[in-house]
């Protein structure tokens, strides 16, 4: 114990040298600054010029580090322990990082962009963090479904959180605007690897590369506490929308939600309803706010890995042992 | 029936696989092309000062101020980006008339003072960042042929958010606005063509 | 009443139209549509067009210092008779001006390109060597030989160009800044930007004097990093002291003899903005040629400050931050435009009358009369 004691002080009295030669190799890079300014006579320097610098790389690390926490945690809630009080628990957190303390930038909806630019340009700078914002999830969803969507979003987690009074929206209806997301998919896209540039006959469309997706997120005013108005005024109709009806933005709009739904058609494990054996008694149907259950089944590309239907299912409580917190809404008759 | 779970398994697990190799393999391509973090800022050879940056940034108040360059700066006694220099001069000839609507720019006097004449001392000039709004006036009125050309607009990271595409750079109509890598420094001029022209 | 039978029940209209592709491609096209209308709305960023201005900081765009000059009496006038090393003309100057000098026969030197050229006063080109990188200045000798000013170097030339000798100028631990040079007998005067003196050198390299140290607060001040000056035949220095606004004079000893000048931004014989005059001529019957920049423009003054002509800006680009003076045996003042890259050469008109309209304009013979190379205005 005491050796190790000893150790840990040798050891800051070496980060303390690194420190010193590090202000010192600093002093000399700055030596830009140090010319002699003209002799005015009297007592006079160059004022330090004030640099601040950008947020140090560090920050960009611990964000993916906290998206891999997410995506870990959420998958290990929402599959594992199945419990609906722990994802809600991940998406406030994640809302508060993501959302709040990150100013929702950059995400994987706006890493679409990037990584399309990229792609398609060879000199465009795209960072570590930005690729791996978008991959990861990607990953996670080949592997476990849409967790991100259900606990890491903090565009998710903020129409999540304010689902009041769910209404059900008509499949068709559903099915129809979920076409609405390849379409942004396919325009942001086409912006930010090539921009639009169009002539029919005498009317003619020239657009620069654009972010379409940066530009437009409605919930990016709602994150700064800033913006211009029609921006603050879409996130708010679309917080109000989300009042009533199941995360509008993620079904309809979300083109990394359109990817993510492709790619969880196809994952390792994904949402099982019932711990065990289905009863096909449809009561987590009703619970789903997202219409996301099509016979009796957790349907892999809409479900958004809420974990709301966990709670409802008689299963799963008879196996808790006995009523749960929800046995005032579910009546149940136990074979 | 089981057949049809084999099927099904089959697909998934090939889509899977494709799917880990696509991702792997467009991560790869892209993280060797991968680089730093870049961050925005102006390139002052390319600005115009044209006022766009004060009204672009998402921000209410700008993320770009003003900063001056104390190597090129002349520390002139009669500043043109200080005192408008066309305005009515007072009875000493010194013009009455200032350029920064803000009054951001704050000037003293440096070095062995002259008290009885005035012209006869530098002046050091210092943007006060709180006032600043990013018009660009002063950096107008410091560009040759009238002033060095010290002062430039600058993205400040104290204030900047960092968005993933500037709201300035889409309306800068010189693109003077453009990805650097960290720490964000502005690119610099071509060293030689100074003074001398 | 048969529930199975789905299939040959009777289908509403509206049932039949929600069942179909309709709402679908319906909400696509509607919410494509609004995409296409917002960005139609939307200003497309402007597309700059690509100039051929040499590198370096846009043209602010209508930097107009136009000044309400009331009209005076000026003594004399001067109109521009030919123009060298324009694009037009067999040598033109490509990349850089960087100073102008007469010699012996009113040999025309200039320094360009990296080069010496040697004009005749007609124009028609001599010859030409190369000197150091960013050379900033030249003067000739009364024997021919170059002085050529570099980064805290003096190089010295033969008339043919052959390199003789130089030295280093400045002090020990800082590089003189050449911006002017001249020779007054055996002595080389430097004007040094990085001190804000003017040296004088033999044609060694030793220092015998500094000339410039006067005031309380030291030197002259220069805020624009230049110092121009010009020394007539009995040894008396008028320097620019360009944050005063002031033309100085000084002896060779150092002692100073008086100055004028002040700011102003109305009365032409006042320096407009922060720092002119930036250069600096004499002419051989001992009146003083200024060029400003800001408003750029070259006047011609007595010794005690009384405003003689106005060359106005109309005849340079409103962009120099230097106008490089000389002064030819004749009084033909020669002003280098940097921008432009071309030598202005302006004579002394003969003034008929108070109607001075417009005499800046329109074709008149050099005094010389003779043809050449020079372009004619």
């Amino acid at each position: 114990m005491l050796n190790s004691r000893f150790q840990f002080i040798r050891s800051r009295r070496l980060w303390l040298l690194i420190l010193v030669f590090a202000t010192l190799a600093s002093g000399v890079l700055f030596a830009q600054y140090q010319r002699k300014p003209p002799a005015f006579g009297g007592t006079y320097s160059f004022p330090t010029p004030a640099h601040p610098e950008p947020r140090s790389a560090l920050v960009h690390v611990l964000d993916v580090l906290m998206l891999v926490a997410g995506l870990a945690l959420g998958a290990w809630l929402i599959l594992k322990r199945r419990s609906r009080n722990g994802v809600m628990m991940l998406s406030i957190g994640a809302l508060a990082y993501f959302g709040f303390y990150r100013k929702g930038c950059v995400c994987p909806i706006g890493a679409i962009q990037n990584v399309t630019l990229s792609l398609v340009d060879r000199h465009y700078t795209i960072s570590l963090g930005v690729i791996a914002f978008f991959f990861l999830p990607l990953a996670a969803a080949l592997l476990c479904g849409r967790v991100f969507c259900g606990g890491v979003c903090p565009i998710g987690a903020a129409q999540d959180l304010v689902l009041l009074w769910p209404k059900k929206v008509p499949r068709k209806l559903d099915q129809a605007l979920g076409w609405m997301a390849y379409t942004y998919l396919g325009l942001a896209v086409l912006f930010a690897g090539w921009g639009l540039h169009l002539k029919i006959g005498a009317w003619q469309i020239q657009t620069g590369r654009r972010f379409l997706i940066c530009e437009w997120d409605p919930f990016i005013g709602l994150f700064r506490v800033s913006g211009p108005f029609h921006m603050l005024a879409i996130g708010a109709a679309f917080i109000l929308a989300g009042m009533f009806i199941g995360r509008p933005y993620c079904r309809w709009l979300c083109p990394y939600g359109g990817l993510l739904s492709i790619l969880s058609r196809f994952s390792w494990k994904n949402v099982q309803i019932t711990p065990d054996k289905e009863l096909d008694c449809g009561l987590c149907a009703e619970a789903c706010p997202y219409g996301a259950i099509h016979n009796f089944r957790a349907d892999r590309a809409s479900c958004l890995a809420c974990a709301r239907c966990y709670e409802f299912c008689p299963r799963a409580l008879e196996l808790r042992g006995g009523p749960g917190r929800r046995d005032d809404l579910v009546q149940v008759k136990l074979p | 029936m089981s057949e049809r779970t084999t099927r099904r398994q089959f697909i998934d697990r090939s889509v899977r696989i494709i799917g880990f190799a696509g991702i792997g393999g467009a991560a790869g391509l892209l993280i060797r092309r991968a680089s730093g973090d870049p961050v925005y800022q102006v390139d002052p050879s390319k600005c115009t000062a044209c006022d766009l940056c004060r009204t672009s940034c998402v921000l209410s108040l700008s993320a770009v101020k003003a900063v001056n360059d104390f190597e090129k700066c002349g520390y002139c006694m009669l500043c043109p980006a200080y005192y408008d220099v066309a305005s009515q001069p007072d009875e000493k000839g010194i013009p009455t008339g200032k350029v920064c609507p803000q009054d951001a720019l704050k000037r003293r006097v440096v070095g062995k003072v002259d008290e009885d004449d005035p012209n006869n001392n530098y002046y050091e000039y210092v943007i006060d960042e709180i006032q600043c709004d990013g018009c660009g006036k002063c950096v107008k009125a410091c560009m040759p042929p009238a002033g060095n050309g010290s002062l430039r607009l600058e993205i400040r990271y104290t204030r900047c958010v960092e968005c993933n595409e500037c709201a300035i750079q889409i309306v800068c109509p010189e693109g003077a606005i453009v990805r650097v890598p960290a720490p964000g420094l502005p690119p610099t001029e071509n060293p030689g063509k100074g003074e001398h022209a | 009443m048969n529930p199975g039978n789905k299939e040959t029940e009777e289908i509403g209209l509206l049932d039949r139209f929600r069942k179909s592709w309709f709402p679908p491609v319906a909400v696509v096209g509607a919410f494509t549509a609004f995409v296409a209308a917002i960005f139609r709305v939307r200003p497309a960023p402007k597309t700059n067009p690509q100039t051929t201005e040499p590198a370096g900081r846009p043209r602010p765009p209508e930097q107009s210092f136009s000044i309400a000059a009331p009209r005076v009496e000026l003594e004399r006038e001067y109109s521009r008779s030919a123009v060298l090393g324009g694009s037009a003309s067999t040598h033109p100057f490509r990349r850089s001006l960087a100073g102008v000098a007469i010699g012996a026969g009113d040999k025309i030197y200039a320094l360009s390109d990296d080069q010496v050229r040697i004009f005749e006063p007609n124009g028609d080109f001599v010859q030409g060597w190369r000197v150091p990188q960013n050379a900033s200045c030249l003067t000739v000798g009364p024997d021919g030989y170059v002085y050529v000013g570099t980064r805290g170097h003096v190089e010295i030339y033969d008339a043919a160009g052959g390199r003789i000798g130089g030295f280093a100028a400045g002090e020990k631990d800082e590089a003189a800044d050449i911006t002017a040079l001249k020779i007054f007998r055996k002595e080389v005067l430097v004007a040094d930007a990085a001190a804000r003196l003017i040296r004088r050198y033999d044609s060694s390299g030793r220092q015998l004097g500094v000339i410039g140290i006067n005031n309380k607060t030291g030197s002259f001040i220069l805020p624009n990093k230049w110092l121009d000056f010009d020394v007539n035949s009995e040894g008396t220095i008028r320097a620019t002291d360009t944050g005063r606004h002031l033309v100085t004079a000084w002896a060779l000893d150092g002692s100073p003899l008086g100055s004028f000048g002040k700011f102003g931004m109305s009365n032409p014989e006042d320096f407009v903005g922060c720092c002119n005059p930036v250069n600096l001529a004499l002419t051989p019957d001992g009146k003083i040629v200024t060029g400003e920049k800001m408003v750029a423009r070259v006047k011609v003054y007595e010794p005690d400050g009384k405003l003689l002509a106005v060359i106005g800006p109309e005849n340079f680009d409103p962009n120099c931050i230097h106008i490089h003076l000389a002064v030819d045996s004749r009084g033909r003042i020669l002003a280098a435009d940097p921008v432009r890259r071309q030598v202005s050469i302006f004579s002394l008109v003969a003034k008929t009358g108070l109607d001075k309209r417009s005499s800046t304009r329109g074709i008149h013979p050099s005094i010389d009369g003779k043809r050449g190379e020079l372009e004619r205005v």
